[in-house]
């Protein structure tokens, strides 16, 4: 089981040649397409993103957590895998339609955006467009009552599973917030949750959680029942250290937004390691656009070696990612679009990075 | 156990980390003063809010584009650590290393930089200053990037000798051009690019780079170099080890460290001028960084374990830097139970107390002691204090009233309330003339009645009033 929460960080004060080779069973699998966004306080762009919802049409609505100085950066925003940008929703407050920490995004049938807030521990509910429709959710440990939503995602009935961190439970509601289900509870055991962040359902509504406190991916059915769990604490292939994302494909293949150890890792239906990313980010067409206008900054750039090997003296894949550019940066969503084209959204790279399947 | 010895834990929980709840000083008491200052020496058993958590939950605490988030996530440590020493010592070579936003303006930078004072702050300090010498903030601070073979960049060179290790007097213009030359080819990697980030507060298009050394060989100055009396091809490594030999650093390295723990010394200016104020206790640290090795650890034993350090007469003298203040009234609160983004304004407060982590004012640091008062920190100061002590709903709040209200038998007179609170909030001691104060103001309310017709609300509420003015007290301020 994982380290404690409240535990020391790994070791650092060791040396060593991080492994920054991406390989797995399967190297074939998935393959970089591009990277979409980057960092703006406001407008076009990204601030500490933290998930991101995508519609039945292939439109990305993208949660900006920003940071808590600068209110201005809390916001949806609106795109696409062409870099078409569409507008941005929400402000920061507690109002309707604002947010203090927006965590979760999710699109129901018809096409409307759902977030969630942790701070305000309530779920706000807008059209396709932005507009605010209405909010549910309130404080507690009861029944229906939320801690920290995070996670959150829809089964084929419009119903929203929730990701209840501070409870260590999963609660399922209707679209217009009307409690129906929990399951799971606190602990370190066979099912047991431990602050679970991300959620998602397969094809048959079961239910998978990154069970984040606790290094490890829990499968449930639709009506709660645990039914397996995925992975161990650590680094090697299949280990994980506190998953915060997972998505489940049409065939099964689980994708696992491995943070911790700044990686995504990709299990077959079995649950077998099948692959890993540490990523490869290259320019977005938005960050083109910049360095181009900025002309200095993009030859400077140009000029600079950002692959440089390290002789790390802090051995922890979240340092090493602080180098270097192209790898994960807190890697905190993974989705997966109809065409099962995975989305990877980087809250400390203010980015996306896009891979799409390699037909087996 | 005494209490006189629970209150000499409580002194060396004050000033060797932020404080103690009474519950923690009941753990340490029980094993003795020299085992606690040992396990304060030998912090292997760190248990903190982990940095996955507070990443989790304040991502820019980790990603770091702002001024604040180094500063934040440095709080959020000092709050909740068993180690706190660990904390202290890296406050204490903040202190002297001054390495401030404006000019670095790359808070994970700063927050690499505390990440090695964490590190190296207790071991060598041979190998702290090799380390320092190598930080990239600390290279871009002192512009080290623009120290070259041929045409060198005094500043880090003079500061190292100056600020850093020696002190002025003991070393000569020409020790300084050599200092530098030694340390020429000492530069952070992709330096045109990074700098050019730095200078335009730049964090697009992917948010901040951190930064690495690089050595360029082919720009260090390897010829022969005169410094401090000796000759050689030096380079930095060498001058670090003739600088770590001298009796000035020792010294140096000494008075700071008095300063710091036991009684504020003058500000390093005045060091050449004005004698210590206690030239035995400087001789003492001296002697255990030379006879060591220059372990630092080694001299913070003999520190803690001299009676210039334990002497009553010392306790309740130094006051409290914001930070210290902030730090110890959060561990006393508990708040921090869970990543809240009060955060913020915690690390806010202490900055309008006159302390910016990451942020001092000048590359000599803060001017410590009475200089953190004036009539507008004091109010700062005070009205943080009471506000966050008054507030109970806070677990650690909670806990001092329950704690208070449980080992009554029958009304609490005036005077026991005040003696018990004050037993609560750390097992401080006060002047008479404070307890006074403190007497007339529990009296306004009675006996605390539990159980005997007042409600245990009231009560409740009559307690806490008695915590909150406690903190409002010249002893609370100060360590």
């Amino acid at each position: 089981m994982g380290r404690d929460l409240d535990s020391r960080d790994l070791p650092d004060n060791a040396r060593g040649i991080m492994t920054t080779i991406e390989t797995g069973a399967r190297t074939k699998f998935l393959e970089y397409v591009m990277t979409l966004g980057m960092t703006t306080m406001e407008g076009r762009g990204f601030y500490y993103p933290v998930d991101t919802a995508i519609g039945r049409d292939d439109r990305l609505y993208v949660v900006n957590r920003s940071l808590d100085i600068v209110p201005r950066g809390v916001r949806v925003t609106m795109c696409d895998i062409d870099s078409e940008y569409y507008g941005t929703f929400g402000s920061f407050g507690e109002k309707d339609g604002q947010f203090i920490w927006p965590s979760g995004g999710a699109i129901d049938s018809r096409g409307r955006v759902y977030v969630s807030d942790e701070q305000l521990h309530r779920i706000s509910v807008f059209d396709r467009e932005g507009a605010f429709v209405s909010r549910w959710g309130s404080h507690g440990t009861g029944e229906g009552e939320l801690d920290t939503p995070s996670g959150i995602a829809f089964d084929n009935q419009d119903n929203l599973f929730v990701s209840d961190t501070y409870n260590h439970r999963i609660q399922k509601f209707t679209a217009d917030g009307r409690f129906l289900l929990s399951f799971g509870s606190q602990g370190h055991g066979d099912g047991e949750l431990n602050l679970p962040w991300g959620v998602t359902l397969d094809a048959n509504n079961n239910v998978y959680v990154a069970n984040w406190g606790n290094d490890c991916i829990l499968k449930f059915s639709p009506q709660g029942e645990y039914l397996a769990s995925y992975g161990t604490s650590g680094s090697g292939d299949g280990e994980f250290q506190r998953p915060s994302s997972v998505a489940v494909d049409g065939e099964g293949y689980i994708y696992v937004a491995d943070w911790g150890n700044e990686r995504v890792q990709v299990l077959d239906p079995e649950g077998g390691f099948a692959m890993k990313l540490r990523g490869q980010a290259t320019l977005s067409k938005w960050a083109e656009n910049f360095l181009s206008v900025n002309v200095e900054e993009g030859a400077a750039r140009a000029r600079a070696n950002l692959e440089l090997e390290i002789d790390y003296s802090v051995i922890h894949p979240h340092e090493e990612s602080s180098h270097i550019e192209k790898f994960f940066w807190s890697p905190v969503s993974v989705k997966l679009d109809r065409a099962g084209t995975l989305y990877v959204t980087e809250s400390n790279r203010h980015r996306i990075q896009v891979y799409k399947r390699i037909a087996s | 156990m005494g209490n006189s010895d629970v209150e000499l834990i409580a002194h060396l929980m004050r000033r060797a980390g932020f404080g103690a709840t009474r519950d923690q000083l009941d753990f340490y008491a029980a094993q003795g003063y020299e085992a606690t200052a040992e396990e304060l020496l030998n912090p292997v058993d760190e248990r903190r809010m982990g940095d996955d958590l507070i990443r989790r939950f304040h991502p820019e605490l980790s990603g770091m584009m702002g001024p604040n988030a180094s500063g934040e996530n440095w709080l959020f440590r000092m709050a909740t650590t068993t180690t706190p020493l660990q904390e202290k010592m890296s406050l204490f070579w903040h202190g002297i290393f001054a390495t401030g936003y404006p000019k670095v303006i790359h808070g994970k930078a700063l927050s690499d930089q505390i990440r090695m004072f964490r590190r190296h702050g207790m071991g060598s300090f041979r190998t702290l200053l090799v380390e320092l010498s190598k930080d990239p903030a600390m290279i871009i601070w002192l512009d080290n990037q623009d120290n070259h073979k041929g045409a060198i960049n005094e500043n880090y060179g003079r500061e190292l000798l100056e600020l850093f290790s020696m002190g002025v007097g003991n070393y000569t213009e020409q020790d300084i051009k050599e200092c530098a030359r030694s340390f020429t080819g000492w530069t952070i990697a992709n330096r045109e690019y990074m700098e050019l980030r730095s200078q335009r507060d730049s964090d697009w298009p992917y948010g901040r780079i951190a930064w690495h050394f690089e050595y360029h060989p082919e720009d260090h100055d390897d010829g022969e170099k005169e410094f401090l009396g000796q000759r050689g091809c030096f380079n930095g490594e060498d001058v670090i080890d003739i600088i770590c030999q001298q009796q000035a650093t020792a010294r140096f390295i000494s008075r700071h460290m008095y300063s710091f723990f036991v009684a504020n010394e003058p500000p390093v200016p005045e060091w050449p001028d004005t004698p210590p104020l206690d030239e035995q206790a400087i001789q003492q640290l001296s002697q255990a960084y030379l006879d060591s090795g220059y372990d630092i650890t080694a001299m913070l034993r003999v520190l803690f374990n001299a009676d210039f350090f334990k002497s009553r007469s010392s306790w309740y003298t130094k006051v409290k830097s914001p930070v210290e203040l902030v730090a110890g009234v959060l561990r006393l609160t508990g708040e921090f139970d869970r990543p809240r983004r009060e955060i913020l304004d915690r690390q806010l407060q202490a900055v309008y107390m006159g302390q910016f982590l990451n942020n001092p004012p000048s590359v000599e640091g803060w001017h410590e002691g009475t200089d953190w008062l004036d009539t507008g920190s004091l109010v700062e100061r005070v009205n943080f204090a009471t506000q966050q002590m008054g507030d109970a709903n806070k677990p650690g709040v909670q806990a001092m009233i329950s704690n208070v209200a449980a080992n009554a038998v029958g009304p609490i007179s005036p005077e026991r309330l005040v003696g018990e609170c004050l037993d609560q909030m750390g097992a401080m001691s006060v002047s008479e003339d404070s307890r006074r104060v403190l007497i007339d103001f529990a009296s306004m309310g009675g006996d605390v009645a539990l159980g005997a017709g007042n409600s245990d609300e009231q009560s409740r509420r009559q307690i806490g009033a008695v915590l909150q003015m406690v903190a409002s007290t010249q002893e609370f301020q100060r360590s």
